[in-house]
């Protein structure tokens, strides 16, 4: 659980919140995260949303906003930011990162740019060196095997 | 009842002959009776003292973050090579395969949350923050009651600015476009020749100064011997229609741009009578080849003034430049550039047009304490050997934002409206691609 963030902080997200919903629905569409031009050029935006989406209607409310924005923050923890990676790969958030839902997510990452048979050896070798316990499929404990040493996650720390 | 009126219009005369003779006639002849300046400098004693009251404020709740781009997060700024890299560095290397790694989706999602948070283009398109209130309405974002003395100066703004200063620049703004097309036209009558370009030049000049003197304008020329000459392409920053009025009153240009109808025709199709600028119709301005004729053949004349244009296509707020248009700097002529920036303290220049009409927004700026602003005539630059209209386009680009201190952006400013292209994001991904199997030819098998 973080620490209940500053009054400025949250003042200034909601300042962004309200700039961000075009249609003053309360809500954020997809189409108005993709207003954003820097966004548009970003293969993961789809991913990102889909996970501040704690609820699964489709838009973002003000509360997953925030809470999603502020697990990024000098006041998350190691272990939200790492969850937060681990959605990225988790399409269906059963608490396991499947080789078909790695391909995928990569798919997004690399485009046209890599052929399917070469994605999939990749994909492959990954699963195979992160699988410890040989199931298929990468656990979240495996996943913090993997990026979970020394400080991968400073490098998801944003300066709110 | 009569009595009242006499006093009325007696006060009306009295009124507008203190303006004629106190303002217009030294704009006419560029001299200064020192008015302005006087105001400015209680204008800016005001403001310091203002700004000194609310920071002893602050100071005890220790709220004001500084911050030098007054931003709400803190960029890394290292490219996605450099910090896949990073995040890939500690571990060791796979025997074989292609170097992918679970890690490499932070990158992507920090950039993610970074432009949610702040994006460097959106915050563009609306006007800057201030970091400490002006005493202006509308420039009070966060700040709250401080204390008595400052809410009546603040009072007292409020009423100087808008029954004082507001009906006098409205006064001066109508007399500078009545006197603009009244000139023009009546010198479009004399036949070519050197006195007519003269007194064309001179009226041009003469009606823009009485517009600055309408919006309380102080403009600090530097390095006026840069000053784009006939024959080549002045380029400059946009941050509103005002700049025209700013540049214009140290030269006179042509003007390149769209064939408006109502007042705005009324003015384009006088101007024109006295000397050559280049306007289209709207039909033509699709027409790449024709435009790029066009200024072709006003440019190799070089008795022609210099033409002015805005290679932006649209009104940024003046913290950045945005990506200039390829269009003019395709012409093969020299390319003056001029650096403009305004003080964001005394009024807020930027046009905003999606949420102002024309109107609304010369209202505001007329209600605003002044407009000061810096204009910075940089040297001329000439196309260079194997540079292409682009690279070049960036070159004076990046000048322009270094010597205006702005931000120098490689974004459209036309993404106000439109979307980004797919390829913004297909480059992405060849980028990360490349990373990702661009080993593999290393590898041994």
């Amino acid at each position: 659980m973080c620490t209940h963030p500053p009054a400025d902080e949250v003042r200034r997200l909601d300042k962004r919140f309200k700039k961000l919903d075009l249609d003053d629905s309360g809500e954020l569409s997809v189409d108005e995260f993709m207003s954003l031009p820097e966004l548009q050029q970003n293969p993961l935006v789809q991913r990102v949303i889909d996970i501040f989406d704690k609820d699964g209607n489709g838009e973002v409310d003000f509360n997953e906003f925030i809470e999603g924005v502020l697990q990024f923050s000098v006041r998350g923890t190691k272990e939200q930011r790492l969850r937060f990676a681990f959605r990225i790969y988790d399409m269906d958030n059963d608490g396991f990162i499947s080789n078909g839902e790695l391909f995928q997510v990569l798919k997004t990452m690399v485009g046209t740019n890599v052929e399917d048979v070469q994605l999939q050896q990749i994909v492959d070798k990954t699963i195979v060196s992160a699988d410890t316990d040989g199931d298929g499929r990468v656990s979240y404990q495996e996943f913090c095997a993997v990026v979970g040493g020394l400080d991968f996650h400073k490098n998801m720390i944003v300066d709110v | 009842m009569e009595d009242l009126w006499v006093a009325v219009l007696w006060g009306m005369k009295i009124w507008l002959y203190l303006i004629i003779s106190l303002i217009m006639v030294p704009a006419m002849f560029g001299f200064s009776l020192g008015i302005s300046e006087t105001y400015m400098t209680i204008l800016i004693k005001t403001l310091e003292w203002a700004t000194l009251k609310l920071q002893k404020e602050k100071a005890d709740e220790q709220t004001l973050k500084t911050s030098a781009s007054n931003g709400l997060i803190q960029r890394e700024d290292g490219s996605m090579e450099k910090e896949l890299e990073e995040l890939r560095r500690s571990r060791p290397k796979p025997p074989v395969g292609g170097d992918f790694t679970l890690s490499d989706c932070f990158y992507f999602s920090r950039k993610g949350i970074e432009s949610i948070v702040e994006d460097e283009v959106t915050q563009r398109f609306s006007s800057e923050e201030l970091v400490s209130w002006n005493l202006l309405t509308r420039t009070n974002n966060d700040f709250e009651y401080i204390s008595l003395k400052l809410t009546l100066v603040y009072g007292l703004g409020i009423f100087v600015r808008y029954c004082i200063l507001a009906p006098l620049r409205i006064t001066l703004a109508c007399i500078g476009l009545t006197w603009l097309v009244i000139g023009t036209s009546a010198v479009g009558f004399l036949p070519n020749s050197s006195v007519k370009y003269w007194l064309s030049e001179w009226v041009h000049v003469m009606c823009y100064r009485i517009c600055a003197r309408g919006l309380s304008a102080a403009i600090r020329y530097h390095n006026r011997e840069n000053k784009p000459k006939k024959g080549g392409i002045c380029v400059a920053n946009h941050t509103t229609p005002i700049d025209i009025v700013i540049l214009c009153n140290d030269g006179c240009y042509a003007m390149v741009g769209q064939v408006h109808g109502g007042l705005m025709g009324i003015v384009q199709r006088a101007m024109v009578r006295s000397c050559p600028h280049v306007w289209f119709e709207r039909a033509e301005m699709k027409d790449r080849h024709l435009v790029t004729k066009r200024l072709k053949d006003h440019v190799n004349d070089k008795t022609k003034l210099p033409i002015l244009i805005f290679p932006e296509g649209t009104c940024v707020n003046n913290t950045s430049v945005m990506m200039f248009k390829k269009g003019s700097f395709e012409i093969g002529a020299t390319i003056y550039p001029v650096a403009i920036k305004y003080d964001p303290k005394f009024g807020d220049a930027f046009w905003n047009s999606s949420k102002y009409s024309m109107v609304s927004y010369l209202l505001r700026m007329m209600t605003s304490w002044a407009l000061v602003c810096n204009v910075w005539y940089l040297p001329a630059m000439h196309q260079q050997e194997g540079e292409d209209a682009v690279q070049f386009a960036n070159r004076v680009k990046s000048a322009i934002a270094h010597q205006g201190g702005l931000v120098d952006l490689q974004w459209d400013g036309g993404l106000k409206r439109a979307k980004v292209k797919e390829t913004f994001r297909e480059q992405q991904q060849k980028k990360y691609s490349n990373m990702v199997v661009g080993d593999e030819s290393s590898n041994s098998d």
